[in-house]
């Protein structure tokens, strides 16, 4: 492989690493307070890409129930992804009120509430295609504004090109993770988060409202699920209802590495299954996904608790 | 507790890697469907076709799944058929039913949508599945049963060699696919090196390729790179550098609507500019959606044009136009073709022998023979059947994408 090319695939592996990082965020969110995962997260990532598109103005096709409706608005991108992703947000809490809480008050087995959370994304994903069928969908043409298609980070002899949408995307997913290690180490909230990850019988003796934080928590990892569909979408389109559905399995293989509940293994794990994936040779791209769930495979074996995870403790 | 959310986890991975593995294996276990099938069907054959005065006709294409796109463009053909010819009187006097079972985008799904319409939904004939790869598999089960199958967009080589009940009204990739580079060849004579990419798990683009390849070498190009993808990929950009760094005159693809788009779009953003041509997985209008005012000069060879002249295209496109705001794509009207074959075979048959009288089973051998035997007046041009069941075509075209200065909606426009 030459240097070019090398480049290319590392800068490319640390775009897509973080995206992957900024959506298992909200898996490793929600799992560090509740001891489940959410598999609607995948559903809720596609919902945040429909969402800006339609805040965007974008018309409707002819497939589904909503043929040919556009909303009256046309919000510029940035405005578009932040009220999607706030919108992604509101869709996790009603999806915690709906599926989540009933179960957690009959203090049912967190299998169980997998299993609701896996009916939510079927429904979600369903209803999508109910609507506005299966086209796929772009944002308009202007996007990124007056930004070049692509950045050389080489010389004019040797051009290295990246497609700046990969550029914006690794800012964008690096400026949220600082947002949320902030969040999460330094203010009030995100410390009543630890705490009641840490232990939510002794958070609420000590005067932390949990159902509160539990809803702060779907909708922050809904958020981050929300916004990054739509980044994600901003590369390569909508291609449908299910085009979410890839991403929520791979963000599950990017916990595991990184170790279950840990915000910074979340983007370890992140960045990791981005790059191995860039560098699967495109003749084998077919088995992109196999390679991340085999590298999950092993690390199951080897080192149950992922690179940052913490070790089970039995206690008797 | 921890434990044991771990296993489950585990678990879960487990299933899900299970599952891509088989993915990408193109479902060989799903090709031995169960037998019990054509047994079930000669114990029902017994019954007449019109229990609720109407006959059914089966369509098994794509509702769902990343082909539901090219799916769903097809069912608004066969739909708008269904209500012309009935309102044309049906079969000389009984109405036509379109019974529909989504194949979704896989082999066993088109298996499932085959045997539920050939024993459940007990139908004459079958127009299906979506792509070649389904047909493949699902083929041979109406061949089995003895149920006529007309394929709508199924181009790849061997598909009417399948069995004697198989039939299509898509043309062959060989006879369409070479006519796009004749048409790059004029608009750049000087074209020398060829940069070739292919979806390299979908049989159809495996068969489109060669023609392709084949038509490279034959006007005398130079074959500079073959690149492959998976329909499912997203990222292009290793493929796309690979093969502008040997600075090709020309990119041909064989993908489908979203993956294709994308990938025109990537190889335009990373700086290619000669021409690109798109085989007919690209050939709709959701690639507009994809690539956007980067879509702009792609050349696609067409089976059918919406400005074909004829008497039945006219109306047809009228009813489209009326309905959707824009011109039917290539699989719409060949969906329409497929009703309409089925129509003028099953109102010539009436003719011969009243088909309320015959038994289902006599009736879809008589049908199939008499499928074959006709010609036909089509939005495609007047089409016939070759023995085997291929379709014989006369006219094909080239179109060449078109974008607003907006770069948001644009059409295909007819250059030959």
């Amino acid at each position: 492989m030459d240097i070019t090319l090398f480049l290319q695939q590392f800068l490319n592996g640390l775009s897509i690493g973080s995206i992957y990082a900024i959506f298992a965020l909200g898996y490793t969110l929600v799992y560090s307070i509740l001891g489940i995962v959410n598999l609607a997260h995948g559903a809720i990532f596609t919902l945040g890409a429909y969402f800006t598109y339609a805040l965007m103005g974008g018309n409707f096709g002819f497939n589904g129930l909503l043929a040919n409706a556009a909303l009256p608005i046309k919000l510029p991108f940035a405005i578009a992804l932040i009220l999607a992703s706030i919108l992604a947000g509101l869709v996790g809490v009603v999806m915690e009120r709906v599926a989540f809480q009933p179960l957690r008050r009959q203090g049912s087995d967190p299998l169980l509430t997998v299993v609701s959370s896996l009916g939510v994304g079927v429904v979600i994903v369903n209803l999508i295609q109910y609507l506005v069928g299966a086209e796929s969908y772009t944002y308009p043409a202007n996007t990124y504004g007056n930004l070049p298609p692509a950045i050389n980070f080489g010389t004019p002899e040797n051009p290295i090109p990246i497609r700046s949408v990969q550029v914006v995307i690794f800012a964008v997913s690096v400026v949220i993770v600082a947002i949320l290690t902030y969040f999460i180490n330094r203010t009030k909230y995100g410390k009543a988060m630890q705490a009641i990850a840490e232990d939510p019988t002794t958070a609420s003796l000590l005067g932390i409202n949990s159902d509160r934080f539990i809803i702060l928590t779907f909708f922050i990892s809904s958020f981050l699920a929300g916004l990054a569909g739509t980044l994600v979408a901003s590369s390569v389109s909508i291609a449908g209802p299910y085009f979410g559905i890839a991403f929520g399995l791979r963000g599950l293989a990017v916990i595991v590495l990184g170790g279950l509940g840990s915000i910074p293994g979340a983007v370890l794990g992140g960045l990791v299954i981005g790059l191995v994936e860039a560098f699967v040779p495109s003749d084998f791209s077919g088995y992109k996904d196999a390679v991340a769930f085999g590298i999950l495979f092993i690390m199951l074996l080897v080192r149950p608790q992922g690179l940052l995870g913490r070790r089970f403790i039995q206690k008797i | 507790m921890n434990n044991a959310i771990a296993q489950t986890i585990a678990l879960l991975s487990t299933c899900a890697l299970l599952l891509t593995g088989c993915g990408g294996g193109g479902g060989g276990s799903v090709a031995n469907s169960p037998d019990s099938t054509t047994n079930n069907t000669t114990t029902n054959t017994a019954q007449t076709t019109t229990t609720s005065g109407a006959i059914p006709i089966g369509i098994a294409l794509a509702q769902t799944s990343n082909v539901a796109l090219l799916g769903q463009e097809g069912f608004v053909g066969a739909r708008i058929a269904e209500k012309y010819f009935n309102s044309k009187g049906g079969i000389n006097g009984t109405p036509i039913k379109l019974v529909s079972q989504d194949t979704s985008g896989d082999e066993a799904g088109a298996i499932n949508a085959f045997q539920t319409l050939i024993n459940k939904d007990k139908v004459v004939g079958i127009v299906g599945p979506t792509l070649s790869q389904q047909a493949f598999s699902a083929d041979p089960i109406a061949e089995r049963a003895k149920v006529p199958v007309i394929g709508a967009s199924n181009t790849a080589k061997g598909i009417p060699e399948i069995g004697d009940y198989v039939a299509r009204v898509s043309a062959p990739v060989s006879i369409v696919a070479p006519n796009s580079v004749k048409a790059a060849l004029k608009q750049n004579p000087q074209i020398k090196k060829v940069a070739v990419f292919y979806a390299q798990n979908d049989a159809f683009n495996k068969s489109e390729t060669e023609i392709f390849q084949q038509t490279v070498k034959d006007q005398g190009l130079e074959l500079v790179t073959v690149q492959k993808f998976q329909t499912t990929d997203t990222d292009f950009q290793a493929q796309a550098t690979n093969a502008i760094n040997l600075k090709p005159d020309l990119v041909i693809i064989s993908g489908l609507a979203a993956d294709g788009g994308n990938l025109v779009r990537q190889l335009r953003e990373l700086g290619y500019k000669g021409i690109i041509i798109g085989g007919n997985g690209l050939n709709t209008p959701n690639v507009l959606s994809v690539c956007k005012a980067l879509c702009d000069g792609v050349l696609i060879a067409q089976a059918y044009s919406p400005e074909y002249p004829g008497e039945i295209n006219k109306v047809f496109r009228q009813i489209y136009i009326e309905q959707y705001k824009k011109e039917p794509a290539q699989f719409t009207g060949q969906s329409f073709t497929a009703v309409q074959v089925y129509v003028e075979a099953l109102r010539a048959l009436d003719k011969k022998t009243k088909i309320s009288t015959l038994p289902l089973d006599k009736l879809r051998t008589e049908l199939n023979k008499q499928i074959l035997a006709g010609k036909y007046d089509t939005p495609l041009g007047e089409i016939a059947f070759t023995p085997v069941g291929d379709v014989i075509q006369k006219e094909f075209y080239v179109a060449q994408i078109k974008m607003d200065k907006d770069g948001n909606t644009g059409k295909f426009v007819f250059i030959k």
